[in-house]
């Protein structure tokens, strides 16, 4: 096969990437920027501003860095036991911290709802000894445990594996040349797992920040993100056009982390494995 | 003489039941240029961690200077370390891999600036500062690492089979680098290599060890010339080891025919390990010879041919200068001064020679 | 030593973490208890439930199929792409991947929008629509797996493959292939993971009546929880889990992050792979790696054909009636005709049902106006019906094919006049009230009398109100003297007020959930439609009902067949079956509102008659107003404000 041939073979892929990602992408800019007469208008991007989709997505924002920082915070310190841990079976223990992930992500929702509800599995536990209940059911709090329970593999997975990457003899090496515990983190872990805190930051940030199913099955009705609206405005307000404007607005977002996953992750550690 | 600078005292360590370290004592003088030599497995590499500090001994204490540094952090001790794989920080320029000893010890800048600057001068990279690690070769990665251990002008470098990925004609290169540093710096140098030739080139001292015992230690020339045991003759170059007995002194038996020689002391009728160096065998006419034999092979090796010959049972190696063919009866002399008399190992696992000052 | 003590403590925190969700889901399925979380014995029925539910069934063989066809397809495209790729000049290469990396990295949502805007336009969502949304997420991780195998895949032995006298596709075959296989299955194992787990995509892009097993549960767990799916929680959790044991046993000698899932989303560096500078031992390991792969190799086509037997299997156990020719697509609340009652209309009359359901009539609207799917009747609450009558909708209904729809009380068909005054576009289903339902434990009986209850704090934190959006500003207006028809602007931003007031004392809105969480005791008060009232009283006697004496909306659910209808003759049949005495009372079994079906009511006992909640008096009836279709604008209002009250 000579190269022009060989190139050929996109072809298929080529037509898919024309008929169903840059279509489709078109389409959404056309209705963000028509209104339901068709002509042309700003009004709903700038609909994003209106109080309430502000507040759903200065809500969604701050939801969706909390998660983030919190998979962060759990993430990398098991990350580093994981990768220090000097056992035969290692990779099956890794293996089971990702093990919940393959489980429908609704059933672990639903699993979550059955611990937190009013007199459910942890307030029963707590009840037993005497211990206050904790009510959070239906609040902010229970839509980000979702999102971190949710989550959390997709920033272990590619911090762990920057990890492994770091070869011990370049600890050894830092701590010849003097270097403490601390000076050892912060000089040499952390500046070499950079790239796989910002996949993982990424790839936990972007679909924390756009979920809608985890807010309306642990939010009660009463916790409403931007994906919320747009989900309602698609399939409840008949407000396509609405939809598309909030969605373009979020397509912002996404080309930001895009951009520094393209910056930082040159080597694709956020990377699935099998 | 020189005080000691490094004291291993009774040092044994083992991983999983397997002892690697046995018993195992040396001193190293200051400004000396010792070489830990041996096969994979001797426990050379170990010594060198023990003394880097990132394994502890189960047994047995460190003196550095007098003080006892057996449990006191890497970070804290006064030398550095050359790693096999060099261990450049891939996320740092050449002159911040340098740089950073010096930073942990918030030097000032321009101090380190000169710093980096004489080291990349040292190991001939100037201008190197801001390159990348993996824009490197092997040998350049080499010297960066050499830069960055002797800008915290340590008391000790340890070097641990630095020039092992390195080829032939680099590795002969960075061999004089390295003792043109040596010289400059005037530190000692404690070198681990599994390459004799490497050993014999640049050590001040040899230290011989095999399966975590010290055979022999001392200078490239007494290693060489007189081992002291078949293993360490064998390790060191290739030589004709053949059984023999030590009839009375100065009279050795080999291959059924008796020999003068100039060792004593074995006692009568011993059995000994007799080496003889290739280069040090004569060949002559069938008649003239102790022995007489036929020549079996011949190989041009440039400064001279190696032939083997076979006289009395035994394959002889033999260098001579001379072109001889294959078939050709020949004869084997050996002057008493190059026949080389050694103990018998008590076991079978080679139990050291014992060390005496 | 405390360090490791340390970091120990914290694997076990994160593993309870992790697993301790999971194991609830375990004990609960052998529970015999309905409700949530109080073990009441050992059983294995959920399982047999679970198993019996055709509704679990056919949505876990939506899944299979879509996951294997996309997941085939996917590899098949993206290999091909691949190799297109590595082919490629540098700036055209960026452009492919850069592609690559739209769907890998946007958000889902607005992949699954953007799709289903495209279908919509060009097409009817369906089965294809989903298949082609997936093939389109999966391809980039293919792609991703296979381009570095390919970039190690040296090129100098496909050259000495042609020097040595090969074809170039002989030498590809023989060569190149074998190197990127690997790579290949990974990309395949890829795409049947995120197939399996994705949500958002499917949800926006299917059509009737297919329900992959995300969306099945999303639907099932906005109406309240069923033991059912704690048993498929454990046969799944299980079954991956052996899986993936034999998966990793296989490969237990390559490197760690072997074990790792298929996460994630960018990039493909395989962590066994042979890396240069290749030593001695590294060309172990790689043999090592290899003996691995194969082994892997070995548990993929399990899964394959496992796969593609399971979906197959349990397509045909699902859809007996799969050759039948007709079909019809029906659109109904949730959990508003027995399941059962749905089977027994395709065996006796060999018509397919695609069954579709909404949460409220505002999603109605729109899944109907979207046009993407074409139903062919719907079930829907009388204000929106008579909206779509005005905008010219609904069809006219031919009586005389329907002969039981004469078992039907024309007492009941009269109060259909408010929006079918000539009775001739629609078919009573259910009636019935909203009202409150209450603990009497926690309540007084006394405040219940009253909407006076849900704002004056009493019961703040233990009150679920109705997330109808109608229904929620009925009991604000009615309090404030108002029509719960009243459109007037300033007339609905008082109630408004109310509303927000009452919003932090509220712990949740829910429709189909509230009795569920009534039933389990989590609050005091739930606002809620009659049926759920009757079925929670029906499951907990410490229930009880309550229509507030000022007046509360009377809602009546019809059936009526609109413009897009394909098959009328067929949806007679359906509508005939529907009005059927058995049928009728099947559906008052399950649903417990009030049948207008003469026979249902003339079949309850004494005890049931009297319950308000299950059959209102007349004195209920007239004190009850019946809500009026809306215009758009005042539709459009009512969003605005409930979403502002929610956003508050």
């Amino acid at each position: 096969m000579n190269k022009l041939k060989k190139q050929l073979l996109a072809g298929p892929y080529l037509v898919w990437i024309i008929g169903f990602i840059l279509l489709p992408f078109l389409m959404i800019v056309y209705y963000a920027f028509t209104n339901a007469d068709g002509g042309f208008t700003m009004e709903y991007l700038a609909a994003v501003l209106d109080a309430n989709n502000r507040k759903a997505l200065f809500l969604s924002l701050e939801l969706g860095v909390i998660c983030t920082v919190l998979c962060l915070l759990i993430s990398y310190p098991l990350a580093m036991i994981l990768n220090g841990m000097n056992i035969k079976n290692q990779s099956l223990v890794v293996f089971l911290f990702m093990l919940p992930m393959w489980m429908n992500f609704m059933l672990r929702i639903l699993a979550w709802k059955l611990l937190l509800s009013k007199n459910g599995v942890i307030n029963s536990f707590l009840s037993l000894f005497g211990f206050p209940g904790v009510y959070i059911l239906n609040t902010p709090a229970a839509v980000v445990f979702g999102m971190v329970y949710d989550f959390l593999p997709f920033m272990l997975l590619p911090v762990y594996n920057s990890m492994t990457r770091i070869r011990k003899d370049w600890l050894e090496a830092a701590q010849d040349l003097g270097a403490g515990h601390l000076a050892i983190f912060f000089k040499i872990i952390l500046p070499l797992t950079v790239s796989g805190i910002i996949s993982g930051v990424v790839m936990v940030f972007v679909p924390s920040l756009t979920s809608f199913a985890i807010s309306e099955v642990l939010g009660g009705g009463k916790v409403l993100l931007i994906g919320n609206i747009i989900e309602q405005d698609f399939m409840q307000g008949m407000q396509w056009n609405a939809g598309s404007g909030l969605s373009l607005v979020l397509m912002v977002f996404v080309i930001i982390s895009m951009a520094l996953m393209n910056l930082f992750d040159k080597e694709g550690e956020g990377t699935a494995i099998w | 003489m020189k005080n000691h600078l490094i004291d291993f005292i009774d040092i044994s360590k083992s991983y999983d039941g397997n002892m690697v370290l046995d018993e195992f004592n040396l001193y190293v003088r200051e400004n000396e240029f010792v070489t830990l030599l041996g096969p994979s497995g001797c426990g050379k590499t170990t010594t060198l961690r023990l003394l880097g500090g990132f394994e502890t001994p189960d047994t047995g204490k460190i003196l550095f200077d007098s003080e006892d540094i057996t449990n006191m952090p890497p970070n804290e001790r006064k030398l550095n370390t050359v790693f096999q794989k060099y261990s450049l920080f891939p996320h740092m320029t050449i002159a911040e891999n340098i740089a950073f000893g010096l930073k942990i010890r918030k030097k000032s800048k321009s101090y380190i600036n000169d710093k980096i600057k004489y080291a990349l001068k040292l190991v001939n990279l100037e201008g190197f500062e801001n390159r990348s690690t993996d824009s490197l070769s092997g040998g350049q990665q080499q010297r960066i690492a050499i830069a960055r251990a002797i800008v915290n002008e340590p008391k000790v470098l340890l070097l641990d089979e630095p020039l092992g990925a390195l080829d032939l004609k680099l590795r002969q290169n960075m061999q004089y680098e390295l003792m043109r540093l040596k010289e400059e710096l005037g530190i000692t140098f404690l070198y681990v290599t599994h390459d004799q030739e490497e050993a014999l080139t640049m050590s001040d001292t040899i230290v011989v060890m095999n399966q975590g015992y010290i055979q022999q230690i001392g200078t490239p020339e007494m290693i060489y010339n007189e081992p002291e045991n078949a293993f360490v003759a064998d390790f060191i170059g290739h030589s004709n080891i053949i059984d023999g007995i030590m009839i009375e002194d100065r009279l050795v038996e080999i291959l059924g025919v008796r020999m003068p020689c100039v060792d004593e002391g074995f006692g009568t009728h011993t059995p000994v390990d007799v080496v003889i160096r290739p280069e040090d065998v004569e060949l002559v006419k069938p008649e003239e010879g102790a022995l007489s034999g036929e020549v079996v092979s011949l190989i041009f090796k440039g400064v001279h041919y190696e032939l083997e010959v076979m006289a009395n049972g035994y394959e002889w190696l033999v260098h001579t200068t001379e072109y001889v063919p294959v078939g050709s009866k020949v004869g084997i002399r050996v002057i008493p001064f190059n026949i080389q008399i050694m103990h018998k190992p008590e076991s079978s696992d080679e139990k050291a020679v014992e060390i005496d000052e | 030593m405390v360090k490791k003590g340390v970091s120990r403590l914290y694997l076990a925190l994160i593993f309870c973490f992790l697993y301790l969700p999971i194991a609830v889901l375990v004990v609960l399925s052998f529970n015999r208890s309905k409700s949530h979380v109080v073990w009441t014995g050992f059983t294995l029925d959920w399982y047999a439930e679970c198993f019996r539910n055709q509704n679990i069934m056919s949505a876990f063989a939506t899944t299979l199929e879509i996951t294997f066809a996309a997941a085939v397809l996917s590899t098949i495209i993206g290999t091909l792409a691949a190799i297109g790729i590595s082919a490629m000049k540098r700036r055209s290469r960026t452009i492919y991947l850069g592609a690559t990396n739209i769907p890998l990295l946007n958000a889902d949502i607005v992949t699954g929008i953007s799709m289903m805007l495209l279908f919509v336009r060009f097409t009817n969502l369906g089965f294809v629509t989903v298949l082609i949304a997936h093939i389109t997420f999966n391809i980039p991780y293919v792609i991703l797996n296979v381009l570095p195998r390919l970039k190690q895949a040296s090129r100098y032995t496909y050259e000495a493959a042609l020097d040595l006298g090969a074809g170039p596709l002989y030498a590809f075959f023989k060569v190149t292939w074998p190197e990127i296989l690997p790579g290949v299955f990974s990309g395949f194992l890829m795409a049947v993971t995120m197939s399996l787990d994705d949500f958002s995509i499917t949800y926006f892009t299917k059509g009737a009546g297919i329900n992959t097993l995300s969306t099945m549960l999303y639907a099932e767990l906005r109406k309240g929880i069923r033991p059912e799916l704690y048993a498929l929680s454990t046969v799944l959790f299980f079954t991956v889990l052996l899986l993936l044991i034999a998966i990793n046993l296989n490969s237990d000698k390559t490197p760690a992050p072997a074990a790792g899932k298929a996460v994630a989303n960018k990039g493909a560096g395989l962590p066994d792979a042979p890396r240069p500078n290749g030593t001695a031992k590294q060309f172990v390991s790689s043999a090592k790696t290899r003996r691995a792969f194969y082994a892997k190799r070995a548990v993929c086509a399990v899964i394959l054909v496992s796969l593609a037997v399971g979906s197959l299997a349990v397509l045909f156990s699902a859809s007996p009636l799969i050759s039948g020719g007709q079909t019809i697509t029906v659109l109904n609340y949730g959990q508003y005709f027995d399941e059962d009652a749905l089977r027994r209309f395709e065996e006796e009359t060999g018509i397919r049902v695609n069954y579709e359901e909404y949460d409220d009539p505002e999603e109605m609207y729109t899944k109907y106006k979207a046009g993407a799917i074409d139903y062919d009747v719907i079930c829907t609450s009388e204000y929106m019906i008579e909206k779509l009558i005005q905008e010219g909708e609904v069809l006219e209904l031919d009586f005389s094919a329907i002969p039981n729809y004469a078992a039907l009380d024309p007492n009941i068909i009269e109060m259909t006049s408010s929006y079918d005054p000539e009775h001739k576009y629609t078919v009573p289903y259910f009636y019935g009230t909203l009202g409150i339902l209450y603990n009497t434990k926690l309540v007084d009986a006394e405040d219940v009398k009253s909407w006076d209850c849900l704002w004056n704090g009493k019961y703040a934190g233990s009150m679920i109100m109705t997330r109808s959006v109608r229904d929620a500003f009925a009991p604000a207006l009615i309090t404030l003297g108002y029509s719960i028809n009243d459109t007037d602007k300033d007339h609905l931003l008082e109630a408004l007020e109310i509303l927000k007031d009452q919003n932090p004392d509220v712990s949740a809105y829910y429709v189909d959930e509230t009795r569920d969480e009534m039933i389990a005791e989590n609050a005091a008060i739930g606002v809620c439609y009659s049926g759920d009232a009757g079925e929670a009283m029906a499951e907990n006697e410490n229930l009880a009902y309550s229509i507030p004496e000022e007046g509360s909306n009377l809602w009546i659910d019809s059936w009526f067949m609109p413009k897009t209808c394909k098959n009328q003759e067929a949806v007679f049949r359906f509508l005939d079956y529907v009005c059927r005495d058995d049928v009728a009372q099947a559906n008052f079994d399950y649903v417990y509102y009030t049948s207008p079906n003469r026979s249902v009511a003339a079949g309850m006992d004494a005890e049931t008659r009297e319950n308000e909640a299950v059959n209102p008096s007349e004195e209920t009836i007239r004190r009850c107003e019946v809500f009026r279709a809306l215009s758009d604008e005042s539709a459009g209002l009512y969003n605005t404000l409930w979403q502002e009250l929610i956003s508050n």
